[in-house]
């Protein structure tokens, strides 16, 4: 009797454009799928890799990163060094074999209440489709069990 | 006339050996790398080479060893120790200066507190070296008062036929005793003759390189800036030493549970010695360096009464910058008296 | 005169008169094909230089230590044209001062050596220009496409058991020029964001991190891959990053010493085929 898989998924945003968009689709009661965490950053400018490849290995099956459409971040810039820190980060993962759908990124602003919804919605649906990210989790059992000698 | 082991009956050896429970571990190349891992036939083996580029170490002092794991409640913590499996293993073509390494790291981790990570693995594994019939200009085992046909660390021995059909088994321990008895009617009485073992050239003195060492002076000389200049600090040489085993306890884990792990140190690394104060005793690499060479050929020496070296002389052949403690010790040991 | 023999009475001169404290260049290492960095500083000890086709390493990470270049003076370098880019990297981010360094350069073609006029790096401007016009290596690229051609689950099999190898010792690290942070990420444990352990996990998370640190700030030195005592192919993941940044941001590292890093800069046209 097994339940049906949820995929935990981690979401990095930008205070003023996506997490507004996220409390604009929680005041104007749009549902989405609640297997998402959200994680506040004043910009994604601010995000770093590492941020992603901790989400990985504490479990995440999924990572979204979202921010303020080009031109319009609050802090002017942070956005396009993130775009171009996302160009090679997505490559290295994709290189090293993790899977690029596992990792998305969008530009979601502050009166996107409703793409912001259904951004989440299909999100959960992509990374439900992919199943449980073994192949790391995995990784992460070598750390848990006993070593085999 | 003595026992001998033909090379075509060595899959014999091996399915008997899997037969009484023993994990059969044997330098084998995987993945671009020569180390001892667990092989299903004697096909598998590397047996012909100088010696695999990772140690045996690595199966009794790991890489990384979880210690015990932890979960955090309310106002209690719960512990698990995590000893290793009670697993037999045989480890099949060990270089004498490997096995040699296990032993004098056994004073080590048996002196002032009983390692048991370290023992448990030792008492259930098996250690069945083959003698040297080939050097290179790296191997130094000659200049610390071993040899290529060291039986230090060696439950059984293995001598390589001059005729190439096979190797003569020598019993050295109780344990050695145990597992050639298991094979007995795989061997045969044979009056063929061992192959020469290699010759390796004595490339320095050790006792005078302990006696420079020990008088205080030579702590401030300023050779140890001249040797180590290009040193860059990695731990390679630390790491594939069959000797070398300092480490550094990381818990790894979250607020509510995690695994607290025995990993590989290195005292080449700049924050070594770093103090929780900002202060570090050897912030240069020459100190460092220094350090490495008093440790095995002083303080250990004086402790143990054996150098901390095995002569394996990895530490060179896999160094980044041609370093590795022969030319250091061959400089002390030149230097005037 | 070789060039060998030329350059020894080059840096002879040079320390002399006073005019380097230091020459940092290849020396007979312990076995007939081996060489190693040597530090010169005296016309007699200049005699211990040696100029051939096992001279291959990078040198210019011997530049960068912490005191070295802060009395003011000149310090001389062997350098391939993949040190001189290396010298442009550190001069554009602030870590060297490019008139302080006198280049002793060279290139190594079919196995010989051939010298390279110029004495400072800007002296090198127009070679290093037109390395950009003949693009990555082709080689690495052929290695690469063995691996861009599996699938996804492939490659991480791949990875997964060369990362296993991996013990963390740091050699890919220290060997590095453009590795030069006082604390490194591994080494910050408030948090502990890559986890020190060897274990397959804490590997990936290692070489991931090293090699996006590296992103348009590698010259394929090979420094790395040559210093992996357990033959991990760093050289391809490398280079795939190398890749990236040339053909996503037109960026060729260390092409000159005011060409900015390429993730501190940006364009507002920058590609964005990812954005959901």
């Amino acid at each position: 009797m097994s339940e049906p898989f949820e995929p935990k998924i981690v979401a990095f945003v930008c205070t003023y454009c996506t997490y507004a968009g996220a409390d604009l689709a929680g005041t104007s009661r749009i549902k989405y799928a609640p297997n998402v965490r959200i994680v506040r950053l004043p910009c994604t400018g601010r995000i770093s890799p590492m941020f992603i490849l901790k989400a990985l290995q504490k479990g995440a099956d999924g990572v979204l990163v979202s921010g303020c459409h080009p031109g319009d971040c609050h802090f002017a810039q942070g956005n396009y060094h993130a775009r171009r820190r996302w160009t090679v980060f997505r490559s290295l993962l994709s290189f090293t074999g993790i899977p690029e759908e596992r990792i998305k990124f969008s530009w979601v602003s502050a009166a996107e209440g409703a793409k912001f919804a259904e951004l989440i919605n299909d999100v959960t649906e992509q990374i439900r489709d992919l199943g449980p990210f073994e192949q790391y989790q995995e990784l992460q059992k070598v750390i848990e069990t006993q070593s085999s000698y | 006339m003595t026992r001998i082991l033909l090379h075509d009956r060595l899959d014999d050896c091996l399915a008997a050996w899997r037969s009484s429970g023993f994990r059969v571990l044997a330098p084998t190349r995987r993945d671009d790398l020569t180390r001892f891992d667990e092989v299903q036939g004697a096909a598998e083996m590397a047996l012909d080479i100088i010696m695999p580029e990772r140690t045996i170490k690595d199966h009794f002092f790991l890489q990384t060893e979880p210690m015990i794991r932890y979960r955090i409640k309310k106002q209690e913590i719960d512990t698990e120790e995590m000893l290793p499996p009670e697993q037999k293993r045989l480890f099949f073509g060990v270089r004498p200066c490997d096995a040699s390494g296990l032993a004098i790291d056994d004073q080590l981790f048996g002196w002032d507190y009983k390692d048991a990570y370290w023992f448990q693995r030792r008492e259930n594994s098996v250690i069945v070296t083959i003698a040297c019939t080939k050097a290179d200009d790296f191997c130094m085992c000659t200049s610390v008062q071993l040899s290529p046909d060291s039986t230090k660390g060696s439950d059984v021995m293995l001598h390589p036929l001059k005729d190439g059909r096979g190797w003569q088994v020598v019993t050295l321990t109780d344990r050695g005793k145990g597992l050639v008895d298991g094979i007995a009617s795989i061997l045969q009485e044979d009056a063929a003759e061992a192959a020469p073992t290699a010759s390796v050239p004595v490339k320095f003195d050790v006792d005078k390189v302990a006696s420079w060492l020990a008088d205080p002076a030579s702590f401030e000389s300023h050779l140890w800036k001249e040797v180590s200049q290009r040193c860059i600090g990695c731990g390679s040489c630390t790491f594939l030493c069959p000797t070398c085993h300092c480490f550094d306890i990381q818990d790894e884990g979250d607020t509510y549970s995690g695994i607290r792990r025995k990993n590989w140190d290195s005292c080449s690394f700049a924050m070594f010695t770093m103090h929780t104060s900002g202060h570090n005793p050897r912030n240069t690499q020459s100190t460092r360096w220094r350090q490495r060479i008093m440790h095995k050929f002083n303080y250990y020496r004086g402790k143990f009464d054996v150098n901390s070296c095995s002569g394996c002389g990895r530490c060179t052949r896999q160094c980044p910058v041609d370093m590795g403690i022969t030319e250091t010790l061959q400089v002390i040991s030149n230097l005037p008296r | 005169m070789g060039i060998q023999e030329q350059y020894r009475i080059e840096a002879a001169e040079l320390l002399s008169s006073g005019a380097v404290k230091l020459v940092i260049g290849y020396g007979q290492g312990s076995t007939p094909d081996r060489r190693r960095p040597v530090f010169i500083r005296s016309a007699e000890e200049s005699k211990q230089l040696l100029l051939d086709s096992y001279c291959v390493a990078n040198l210019s990470g011997y530049l960068v230590p912490e005191g070295l270049l802060s009395d003011g003076k000149s310090v001389g370098v062997f350098l391939k044209p993949d040190g001189i880019r290396s010298v442009n990297i550190l001069t554009a981010e602030a870590q060297v001062n490019p008139d302080q360094v006198v280049i002793f350069g060279f290139d190594i073609e079919n196995g010989n050596t051939k010298p390279l006029s110029g004495r400072k790096a800007i002296d090198f401007a127009p070679l290093i220009e037109s390395m950009k016009s003949t693009g990555l290596s082709p080689e690495l690229q052929h290695e690469a496409d063995r691996l861009e051609q599996m699938s996804a689950s492939e490659r991480f099999e791949y990875w997964k058991a060369q990362f296993a190898k991996c013990i963390k010792c740091y050699a890919c690290r220290q060997v590095c020029p453009m590795c030069y942070c006082r604390r490194c990420i591994v080494d910050v444990n408030q948090p502990q964001w890559v986890n020190t352990s060897s274990h397959t996990l804490g590997n990936f998370e290692w070489n991931i991190v090293r090699a996006f640190h590296l992103a348009g700030r590698c010259v394929a030195c090979g420094g790395c891959d040559r210093a992996c005592p357990v033959n991990i192919p760093l050289r391809l993941i490398n280079h795939r990053m190398s890749k990236e940044a040339l053909d996503a941001f037109d960026h060729f590292a260390g092409e000159s010493a005011d060409q900015k890093p390429v993730l501190a800069t940006f364009r507002q046209d920058d590609p964005e085929t990812f954005i959901l």
